[in-house]
């Protein structure tokens, strides 16, 4: 038995090691940086707290840290919702069920780089969607800036990364429905149960473990969010879809703060950390089946 | 949502800077052996970089056996950020790539890089150099960089467009402002403007308007510390500029500046759909690709847009300086490559009239233009050299972080959540503090 555990670990081991460079030890050098005024180029000084005070009186970090919650609220609610009905509607047809799963799963292969450029010119003011619809004698997309109107730019920007997102989940929670007994749906069928309830009393409690996994990880990837938001807009216009990745690799890459933005990085590990800690207390203290 | 990749490489960024260690370790470095030196450039073509490991790397290791330069090609979008990562980490290339003296500084103030007061003695630079340019690229007194490309801030239009709704080019305010509300009028837009994927092109913007609203002396006295930034010729100038953006004059309202690019504006300015375009001297390599047959743009300095300010002002820009890293095993072979760069004035003539890139501030003979120089180009380097009214180019002499205030903050006063005086006073608190700390460039006293 510790022969076979030895062996274990020497399979982890580079792996473990891999991850100590490149998480543990900068991870470990940010919080030390975050106690500093470090510029990213001369000696780091010791300024305590300072960067976290500051931060919770700086206007743009809290209006990129409302922007994650609603980032996050959004995903945990639209694409989770697509993924479930796309994916329980499939469950239901058998002919052509692979052409859509593809179909929906291609967006998600597509470099982001690639999509969100494309979506850049769909959504152009002068070149795209609406100048194209207008020419074509519909002109209610015409005077709509979807990327240079701060009132929707942070809406625009999450449309097009659910646009790729939301497939996804379909995939995922396809594999999760087809592993259900089709024994339980035909019983419920027999007591006259419809389709909503079929979804409502089997489909869902079955999937439970998928559902609240890819929920934790909805949170996290929400308050990681960058791609997109940096491709289409980089925060802008004004920080209207400003996140708090964006306003950190400003502050740690152009406004030479580099202690600063490791406050924020430090903030962002705590709210993952805390999201993984409610998920495993869930699980742990109140047995939570997932 | 992020795809995993994309969560590794947000720890990466949060890990602050981890990317720093990174880059280090995957950076050519300047473990050069002996006589080897490194230089990381980057470069708007492929026959633009041809032409430079020619005629400058190929040539000079050719005419030296002693030192042999290493080139390593970067991205022209990435070389600032990847350098600036690399010699933050201790490493980087022998010969240290800047965007102007203001990154530089930088550098310098971290002693990240040498002094190299007995290098210019021994080759002989401030002869050869324009004393504006000299004085810029000196901290403290020593000289860290050596500038070599310069350019200036011009208004670009094409003639054709001009002459067919009889304007000519202005050079006050008054008659910008009757073009803009002609341009207006006709449905074009009067001058482009936008930041799409380039938040820092506000920058050029700003450099123009400060220039030509404020004017050089009001910009001197601000980057000495004698005017502060919130002073009312400034809060004037950006309440015009603001103004002017309002009526959708710049980029032709203000949320299609945040949509709109380079490239969209320089392509309207060739179809006749934007009437001027205020932009850097740079683009004079670029600009023929917009214009087909026998279309042409043309440049004219910045109109004067206040009274007190003479028409016609060149804000200048170091574009492209050179040091040597703190860490080159051979600083004298650094050295003596950025020597070879600029010794003979005349390559640079030949560099600029072969490829449009700008050249270095050097003293160049007026008649030693090759003739195969693009008039234009040609034109636009005789009039700096004999102009008096040179004025102060953003990133070329504000600091660090009052530079990214300015591009960065602007969006806010053009989005109307921010006041120009509020603006104004954000930028006079973040000078102050680098002020103090010594990292402004030196500027050159007005000469008009």
């Amino acid at each position: 038995m510790r022969g076979a555990q030895l062996k274990a670990w020497l399979f982890m081991a580079p792996l473990v090691a891999v991850n100590l460079l490149v998480i543990a030890g900068p991870g470990l050098m940010s919080v030390y940086y975050s106690f500093t005024d470090w510029d990213g180029l001369n000696s780091p000084g010791l300024v305590g707290f300072a960067n976290y005070t500051a931060l919770f009186g700086d206007a743009d970090f809290l209006r990129a840290l409302l922007h994650n919650l609603l980032w996050t609220a959004f995903f945990l609610v639209v694409p989770m919702s697509l993924g479930l009905l796309g994916a329980f509607l499939l469950t239901r047809i058998k002919r052509f069920q692979l052409v859509f799963r593809v179909l929906y799963f291609v967006p998600y292969v597509i470099a982001t780089v690639v999509s969100a450029t494309i979506w850049r010119q769909i959504l152009s003011p002068t070149s795209g969607i609406g100048p194209a619809l207008s020419d074509l004698g519909i002109p209610w997309l015409k005077d709509v800036n979807f990327l240079g109107d701060g009132d929707i730019a942070l809406g625009t920007v999450a449309f097009v990364n659910n646009w790729q997102w939301w497939g996804f989940l379909v995939v995922i929670f396809l594999a999760s429905m087809q592993s259900i007994e089709p024994s339980l749906y035909e019983a419920a069928r027999m007591d006259g149960a419809n389709t909503w309830r079929e979804f409502w009393h089997i489909t869902l409690p079955a999937i439970r473990p998928t559902f609240m996994f890819l929920s934790l990880m909805t949170v996290i990837w929400s308050f990681l969010v960058f791609d997109y938001i940096y491709i289409l807009t980089q925060g802008g216009p004004a920080g209207s879809t400003d996140v708090l990745s964006t306003v950190m690799y400003r502050m740690a890459f152009e406004q030479q703060q580099a202690g600063y933005a490791s406050a924020i990085g430090v903030i962002l590990a705590l709210i993952s950390a805390a999201t993984v800690g409610g998920y495993l207390y869930l699980r742990r203290r109140l047995k939570w089946e997932m | 949502m992020p795809s995993p990749m994309s969560r590794r490489s947000l720890i990466k960024l949060g890990g602050g800077l981890l990317t720093a260690g990174t880059l280090a370790a995957c950076g050519s470095g300047s473990s050069s052996g002996s006589g080897t030196v490194t230089y990381w450039a980057a470069f708007t073509g492929s026959d633009v970089e041809r032409y430079f490991k020619k005629n400058f790397i190929d040539r000079f290791n050719k005419s030296t056996k002693s030192v042999q330069v290493r080139m390593d090609v970067k991205q022209l979008q990435t070389l600032g950020k990847l350098t600036d990562t690399a010699v933050a980490a201790g490493r980087g290339p022998d010969v240290v790539y800047s965007d102007g003296p203001s990154s530089a500084l930088s550098f310098a103030k971290s002693s990240n890089t040498v002094p190299l007061d007995s290098y210019a003695k021994k080759y002989g630079w401030q002869d050869k150099f324009l004393p504006w340019a000299w004085e810029a690229s000196k901290v403290d007194g020593k000289l860290y960089s050596v500038p070599v490309g310069y350019g200036s801030v011009v208004l670009y239009y094409s003639p054709a467009v001009f002459k067919k709704n009889g304007w000519a080019v202005p050079k006050s305010l008054a008659e910008f402002e009757d073009i803009c509300t002609a341009a207006k009028a006709k449905g074009m837009i009067p001058v482009g403007a936008g930041n799409s994927g380039y938040t820092a092109q506000s920058e050029w913007y700003l450099t123009a308007f400060l220039n030509a609203a404020a004017g050089p002396q009001a910009l001197y006295e601000a980057l000495t510390g004698k005017r502060p930034w919130d002073d009312k010729v400034f809060v004037d100038a950006i309440t015009l500029y603001k103004q002017q953006i309002d009526k959708g004059w710049w980029g032709g309202a203000p949320d299609r500046y945040f949509t709109n690019t380079d490239t969209d504006m320089f392509t309207g300015l060739a179809q006749g759909k934007v009437a001027m375009y205020i932009t850097g001297t740079w683009s004079f390599a670029s600009a023929d690709s917009f214009f087909t047959g026998d279309q042409k743009w043309e440049w004219a300095p910045l109109p004067s847009l206040s009274d007190t300010v003479k028409p016609g002002v060149f804000p200048l820009a170091i574009g492209t300086a050179l040091s040597v890293n703190a860490r080159a095993k051979n600083p004298a072979g650094a050295a003596e490559f950025i020597d070879s760069m600029i010794a003979d004035p005349q390559d640079m003539l030949d560099y600029l009239a072969a490829t449009g890139t700008n050249p270095a501030p050097l003293k160049f003979d007026q008649s030693a233009y090759p003739p195969s120089t693009d008039d234009r180009v040609a034109r636009l380097y005789q009039t700096i050299q004999q102009s008096t009214n040179l004025g102060y180019a953003s990133w070329c002499f504000m600091p660090p972080k009052s530079d990214t205030y300015l591009y960065t903050e602007f969006d806010k006063v053009i989005t109307g959540s921010m006041k120009p005086a509020e603006f104004c006073k954000g930028l006079q608190k973040t000078f102050a503090d680098e002020l103090a700390a010594g990292s402004v460039p030196s500027p050159f006293e007005p000469t008009s």
